[in-house]
């Protein structure tokens, strides 16, 4: 069952980029075909409050399983991602014009994306939250850059990737270390463990919450990662990707909960996130990047929540990950939409829009107040909670967690504040042209606004989805419900306070004219040491890689020839005897002899012909031993050499150049090497006396169970095919390579800013030879 | 070497053509004697490289390109070493064929046999490769009367 969920993900990746491009912008509704059976099927165990669980043992050996589970946590969040996935695909539908190009391309990755989320949230095992993590980070980059053309957006998802992915690398050495520590099979009933293991696990599986949540300071890749179409930032940066660190904190809790760091460090991110995107989202004018902004300012607070750990602080966080989930893809979508229907997002050209846009306005003002946590909206009850969670800590943790959550909630409702005062009542009074509605785009905002609203009706239902997600991390949830309508609590007036002091402080920020779009801090750091590192690999590269073919070969058979040294002590110099017979004398003279004449020729063709002889005569040293598999290989293979080599030689001078005197001292040296080091290896590897038992078994089995008299052969393709196969591989890799070096012309340099164009293969012969 | 402007010498063309099917023979009987005595794929594959290579000295182009050698020999011995899985049995089991054929007589062979082909096609489509990349083609400017004899083997293949 769990796996349906996922191959029929994979099968819409498949037929959707085939169809894709006859589709145009309806292949999005294709691919919310899967998303919409997934959200089915977790709604359905949502209220049943059923548990699956499914599991492929891919190595056994290794305890390499993948394995799945869908149960009260798992279901929850599947919902979220599935049913927001249907709706941003709907969205996305109306969204894109009908002449875009590419949606075929892009709709496949958003429902891949999907699919890799899904395996995130089910996963079950580390390796298979591990795989699915990748893969988002993956996907993510190919949506964020689905602009392809565009210099900003390639920055930017470069930016998203060497993040996420970094976190990714961070995340498996968590994985390793947790697996070591706490060694459980399944994530879902790891023991809570302490001590260092436990502490650098914790460590590094923060860092890898925070990288993917955007949490400062790894929170630079979320705005740039606005530049990526408006669906892409309303499902990734509202529901779903961004909330895979949440997701990672949640499951990783109550493993390592118990050790020192995981508190102080999740609170440290969470709270520094929640103040410095509150900042980032009162100080930006772009519509989009208030919202993207705000996002990091909200998962610092359920990473605050999560990281305190308490029955209570469990359950405000996913009672808040749900709210907003819901709220946050509303306002993104609103947010397109305006750009999609006047043409810009800078909240300094908006102007009027309460009048011109009013179902839009009506769900960003629903959206908007469920954000600050006023009610009726949704949002009202999980602040609510989250305030509660805070008074019922004790000492330090108390203070720590008020100020926190205080301080961020007043800049959140103050960056609310502006965000719908300047989008829609701002401006000089000439109303912006607006372009008519688009229903496709509005339908899914407003149903995600009746949701929020909605949502306080029926607090009840919703609080028994959420606690029993909760108790699935911290069983001390159990007792905690939403409430609609709490009198006049502390908590109460808490949050009173805070709506009263945010939206003073967000009309006074709205008030205040601003000239410059600001920059994100850090963002041109990031990009110049990646820019930067690029730099220092090409530099490297080009010393390593000097394109000298006899530098390379001098190398390699210098190498080669000192890893010999170590069986210099295994030569049994009694094994060494002379010539067996007196052909055996002929050929080695003839080979030494034809050897050293190969030194000495000044023709190219003329070498090739030497050190053709040099095989024959080889050859000929293998018929006096008695090897006839051996002499007809060696025949063949110098036959194949030689002939090669006069061909080849069609492209070169016919003498060789004069060298210097070093370079020809540094030639014969390392040649001396080689035949020393092959001198060494062979004798050394005849010394032991090889058993006859093995000689027999070998030609039992040969005939026995490979069906075949000739010993030599069945090794290769039976007894030993395994290392057949791979060299046939390896000769394949060659043949492929072989093929598209000597095709490609070597002048063409790609300039990161031009969209990569390979040339044709030419046919011409100077192409290749410069 | 070819004189450029006079093409290969026609001993050398002729004596190339007399010699193809013989090799081609000579590689069918050392592929199949490759069971029990001296031969095999990797020889077999040697022999038709070498074929190859001695054609495009002569000025002959190359009769296939390198990739469909090399993708079918991939998929060949790919498939031989995976299909034992699909019955259960360990990858690369080999399977014995013992059957009495007419006018052959006993025939014993088996599925290493099939591999052994994918590696006979790898080896020759190593040798296309390198061919490719040197654009023997280029070699293949045949003279006149070479022409005429290049497209009736075309037609005839």
């Amino acid at each position: 069952m769990l796996w349906s969920l996922l191959v029929v993900h994979l099968l819409g990746v498949a037929v959707v980029s085939m169809v894709g491009a006859r589709l145009a912008r309806w292949s999005f509704l294709v691919a919310a075909l899967p998303m919409a059976f997934s959200a089915t099927v977790a709604a359905i165990a949502l209220v049943d409050q059923t548990t699956t669980r499914a599991e492929f043992t891919w190595v056994g050996p290794l305890d390499l399983t993948i394995a799945l589970r869908l149960d009260a946590f798992s279901s929850f969040i599947a919902l979220l991602v599935s049913g927001i996935g249907v709706l941003v695909c709907v969205y996305a539908a109306g969204y894109f014009s009908a002449s875009a190009q590419g949606l075929g391309r892009f709709a496949a990755t958003l429902l891949g994306f999907s699919a890799a989320m899904l395996g995130l949230v089910l996963a079950d095992t580390v390796w298979t939250m591990f795989l699915s993590w990748e893969l988002t980070s993956i996907t993510s980059f190919l949506l964020v850059g689905h602009q392809r053309t565009d210099p900003v957006a390639r920055t930017a998802a470069r930016r998203a990737l060497v993040i996420t992915a970094g976190g990714g690398l961070v995340l498996l050495g968590g994985f390793v270390v947790l697996n070591d520590a706490a060694p459980g099979r399944y994530l879902s009933d790891l023991e809570p463990v302490t001590g260092t293991g436990a502490t650098v696990a914790a460590i590094l599986i923060l860092i890898a919450a925070a990288t993917k949540s955007a949490q400062v300071p790894f929170h630079i890749w979320l705005p740039g990662a606005m530049k990526a179409p408006t669906p892409v930032s309303a499902y990734l940066h509202s529901a779903t990707m961004v909330k895979a660190g949440v997701v990672l904190v949640a499951v990783a809790s109550p493993a390592l909960a118990q050790t020192s760091v995981w508190t102080p460090l999740g609170v440290t991110f969470g709270t520094a996130s929640m103040v410095w995107g509150a900042i980032g989202a009162l100080r930006h004018l772009d519509a989009k990047l208030i919202l993207a902004w705000g996002t990091v300012s909200q998962l610092g607070l359920m990473i605050v929540l999560l990281s305190f750990g308490s029955g209570k602080a469990v359950f405000a966080a996913i009672s808040i990950l749900f709210a907003h989930a819901i709220f946050k893809a509303a306002l993104f979508m609103i947010v397109g939409e305006i750009d999609i229907r006047t043409g810009t997002r800078d909240i300094r050209e908006l102007s009027g829009l309460y009048r011109s846009m009013p179902l839009a306005y009506g769900v960003a003002l629903v959206s908007s107040l469920s954000m600050a946590g006023v009610p009726p909206m949704l949002g009202f009850p999980a602040k609510e909670a989250a305030v509660e969670a805070a008074l019922g800590l004790s000492g330090g943790e108390r203070t720590v967690a008020l100020v926190a959550i205080i301080g961020g909630s007043v800049l959140t409702v103050a960056y609310t504040a502006r965000f719908i005062l300047t989008v829609f009542h701002g401006g000089n009074g000439t109303p912006t042209a607006v372009a008519p509605r688009r229903w496709l785009m509005a339908a899914p905002a407003a149903f995600l606004g009746a949701c929020t609203l909605f949502g306080f009706a029926f607090l009840g239902n919703i609080t028994d989805w959420v606690r029993p997600a909760a108790v699935t991390i911290n069983n001390k949830a159990e007792v905690y419900s939403l409430i609609r309508w709490p009198g006049l609590t502390d908590a109460f007036l808490i949050s009173a306070g805070i709506v009263a002091a945010g939206a003073a402080l967000g009309w006074a920020i709205s008030r205040r004219a601003t000239d410059t779009a600001p920059r994100t801090i850090g963002a041109d750091t990031v990009d110049m040491s990646i820019d930067g590192s690029i730099t220092i690999a090409r530099h490297i590269a080009a010393r390593v890689q000097h394109g000298s073919l006899p530098g390379y070969v001098l190398t390699m058979v210098a190498v080669a020839a000192l890893a010999t040294i170590p069986f210099i002590g295994a030569i049994d110099f009694d094994m060494i005897t002379g010539a067996d017979n007196a052909a055996q004398m002929v050929l080695a003279i003839f080979v030494a002899a034809s050897a050293v004449a190969s030194t000495q020729v000044r023709t190219r063709l003329g070498a090739a012909l030497v050190l053709g002889s040099v095989g024959f005569a080889i050859a000929g040293l293998f018929v006096t031993s008695g090897a006839p598999d051996l002499v007809l290989t060696q025949l063949l293979v110098e036959t194949v050499i030689v002939v090669g080599f006069v061909l080849g030689l069609g492209r070169l001078t016919t003498t060789f150049p004069r060298h210097g005197a070093l370079w020809q001292t540094t030639r014969i040296g390392v040649s001396l090497m080689a035949a020393a080091a092959v001198a060494v290896g062979l004798t050394a590897s005849a010394r032991g006396p090889v058993p006859a038992s093995n000689v027999e078994r070998l030609s039992d089995e040969a005939v026995s169970e490979g069906g075949g008299k000739n010993v030599v052969n069945v090794i290769l393709t039976d007894i030993r095919a395994l290392d057949t196969l791979g060299e046939i591989v390896v000769l394949v890799v060659v043949a492929v390579g072989v093929l598209a070096l000597l095709r490609r012309r070597p002048e063409v340099v790609l300039s990161p800013d031009e969209p990569s164009r390979l040339p044709e293969p030419t046919d011409n012969l100077t192409g290749a030879d410069r | 070497m070819i004189d450029q402007t006079t093409g290969p010498s026609p001993i050398v063309s002729l004596g190339v053509r007399a010699a193809t099917p013989l090799a081609l023979v000579i590689a069918v009987f050392v592929f199949f004697a490759g069971h029990n005595r001296p031969g095999g794929g990797f020889a077999a594959g040697l022999l038709i490289g070498a074929v190859l290579v001695l054609r495009s000295i002569a000025g002959f182009p190359l009769p296939f390109r390198a990739i469909p050698l090399l993708a079918t020999g991939t998929i060949i011995a790919c498939t031989v070493a995976l299909a034992p899985m699909l019955w259960g049995n360990v990858f690369l089991d080999q399977v014995v064929v013992e059957q009495t054929l007419p006018l052959l007589g006993k025939v014993k062979s088996g599925s290493a046999l099939v591999f052994d082909i994918g590696v006979t096609l790898i080896v020759s489509g190593l040798i296309v490769a390198v061919l490719d990349g040197f654009r023997a083609d280029h070699l293949a400017t045949p003279p006149p009367d070479l022409a005429n004899e290049k497209t009736n083997a075309e037609n005839s293949s």
